[in-house]
């Protein structure tokens, strides 16, 4: 079963998310900011990432070039409820920058397109 | 007194606040915090980028996007404006709209990751101005495109998001405002006096030697009269051209010689200032214009824009040009 490691600071994402993706046969472990994320992706070895960008401490986009530092070829998924992180190069390090939408569709077709 | 100062060009009245009698170690920079990690713009991560559109200094025989290079130029990843699609112009009411299509780019200034601009050897800061040139060229063939603004940001407080020494450039399907009041202005000089309004501050800046900071056979800088910022600069080719995209390998090569100087000057005065820069050159497709003179002009982050600079157009800018001018000599006179 493929992994998904969510990075998001508010837990109505986390309660969301979890149940669409586990409804889509993956697993899901979840990080709720920064420092924990670096430290369950070490844990878990997440298949793919999906990454929250306003957080409280280190942000986003900080964790993102952590990430890739460690594993250049992990699939990062950026996904924020604001899109002027795209003006911040460090975003380029992901694979996708999607913006929150109550509907998951493009989020979903993203990580499928990463994880087949 | 404080003293108001008019932009003989615009016509923007700045206030220099004289009497604060500010000397450039009076400037704090904050320290630039760099986050480190995986830089997307570095050899070896060529995929992160979209594909570049242009690249010098490939080694024969290497393919597209493999790692070595000097300059690449690639497509911003998350752009702002595309490049597919139709303009398709609309009005709405009194209201006009257009599509959102533009061209933004990324200009990749050295493989070095730590290497600032103004630390790069004249061979390879000579690529980077060849790079702006090439693209501009190329972009001129889309008749979608009215203008290529060409930019850079350095320092986080001046908009840069990645330490990589980088810069940008947009086509835009229409002028800039700024670009469309300069061209106004220079006009205006130019009816009247039938003389090039940039011909002539640099015949005076070089006569009186109050605001000259530096100087090449090909190009002059200037602290200009009336600056928005501390130490800014304009750097302005001594010969009349209005178009960027005309100027040939010798200029070039005077041209990253100037640059290298003057931001030399710059961070002797205050060490790793964040500044943005921007080219100032004539519209795509324009005729060569007799009133209009390309240039770049250096503006240091050094002052913050708040309400009353956003109520009435001024900028307050503690230091008149001409001391600035002075400490940009005497750091010129200490190297």
């Amino acid at each position: 079963m493929k992994k998904i490691l969510l990075v998001d600071d508010e837990d109505g994402i986390h309660l969301l998310y979890r149940e669409e993706f586990e409804e889509e046969g993956y697993e899901v472990v979840s990080a709720y900011n920064g420092d924990q994320a670096i430290e369950k992706f070490q844990e878990e070895k997440p298949d793919l990432v999906i990454l929250d960008i306003n957080m409280p401490g280190m942000n986003g986009i900080e964790v993102l070039r952590r990430l890739k530092e460690i594993s250049p070829e992990l699939p990062v998924i950026l996904s924020s409820a604001y899109t002027e992180y795209k003006q911040d190069f460090g975003s380029w390090a992901s694979e996708e920058y999607i913006v929150k939408s109550s509907d998951l569709t493009e989020l979903k077709n993203a990580v499928k397109k990463y994880l087949q | 007194m404080p003293e108001l100062r008019k932009d003989p060009i615009l016509g923007r009245w700045i206030i220099i606040a004289t009497e604060r009698g500010k000397r450039p170690t009076d400037f704090i920079i904050e320290e630039t915090k760099t986050t480190g990690g995986f830089c997307p713009l570095c050899p070896g991560n060529e995929k992160t980028t979209p594909p570049e559109v242009m690249v010098y200094g490939r080694v024969p025989g290497m393919p597209p996007n493999s790692s070595s290079w000097l300059v690449r130029v690639v497509p911003n990843k998350y752009p702002a404006l595309v490049i597919e699609g139709e303009l398709d112009k609309q009005g709405e009411g009194l209201y006009d709209k257009m599509n959102g299509i533009g061209a933004h780019e990324v200009i990749i200034e050295t493989p070095n990751h730590n290497e600032r601009f103004s630390d790069l050897e004249p061979e390879q800061m000579t690529l980077v101005f060849t790079a702006y040139r090439d693209r501009i060229i190329d972009l001129s063939k889309d008749s979608r495109f009215s203008y290529v603004m060409v930019f850079k940001n350095y320092g986080r407080a001046a908009g840069a998001s990645l330490e990589h020494s980088h810069s940008q450039l947009v086509a835009l399907p229409i002028l800039p405002r700024m670009v469309v009041s300069e061209l106004a202005g220079s006009l205006s000089y130019y009816r009247y006096k039938d003389r090039c309004i940039f011909c002539d501050i640099i015949r005076q800046e070089i006569q009186q030697n109050v605001r000259l900071v530096c100087e090449n056979d090909e190009f002059i800088t200037v602290a200009p009269f009336a600056p928005r910022t501390p130490f800014e600069m304009w750097i302005l080719p001594r010969k009349h051209a209005s178009s960027y995209s005309e100027i040939d390998q010798q200029g070039l090569e005077r041209l990253a010689a100037i640059f290298k100087e003057s931001l030399g000057r710059l961070d002797a005065c205050i060490p790793n200032v964040p500044y943005n820069f921007v080219l100032h050159t004539q519209p795509l497709r324009s005729e060569p214009l007799e009133h209009f003179h390309w240039h770049f002009e250096i503006v240091p982050k050094l002052t913050s824009i708040a309400g009353f600079e956003w109520g009435s157009g001024f900028y307050i800018n503690p230091m008149p040009p001409e001391d600035t001018c002075r400490y940009l000599q005497e750091a010129g006179e200490k190297k």
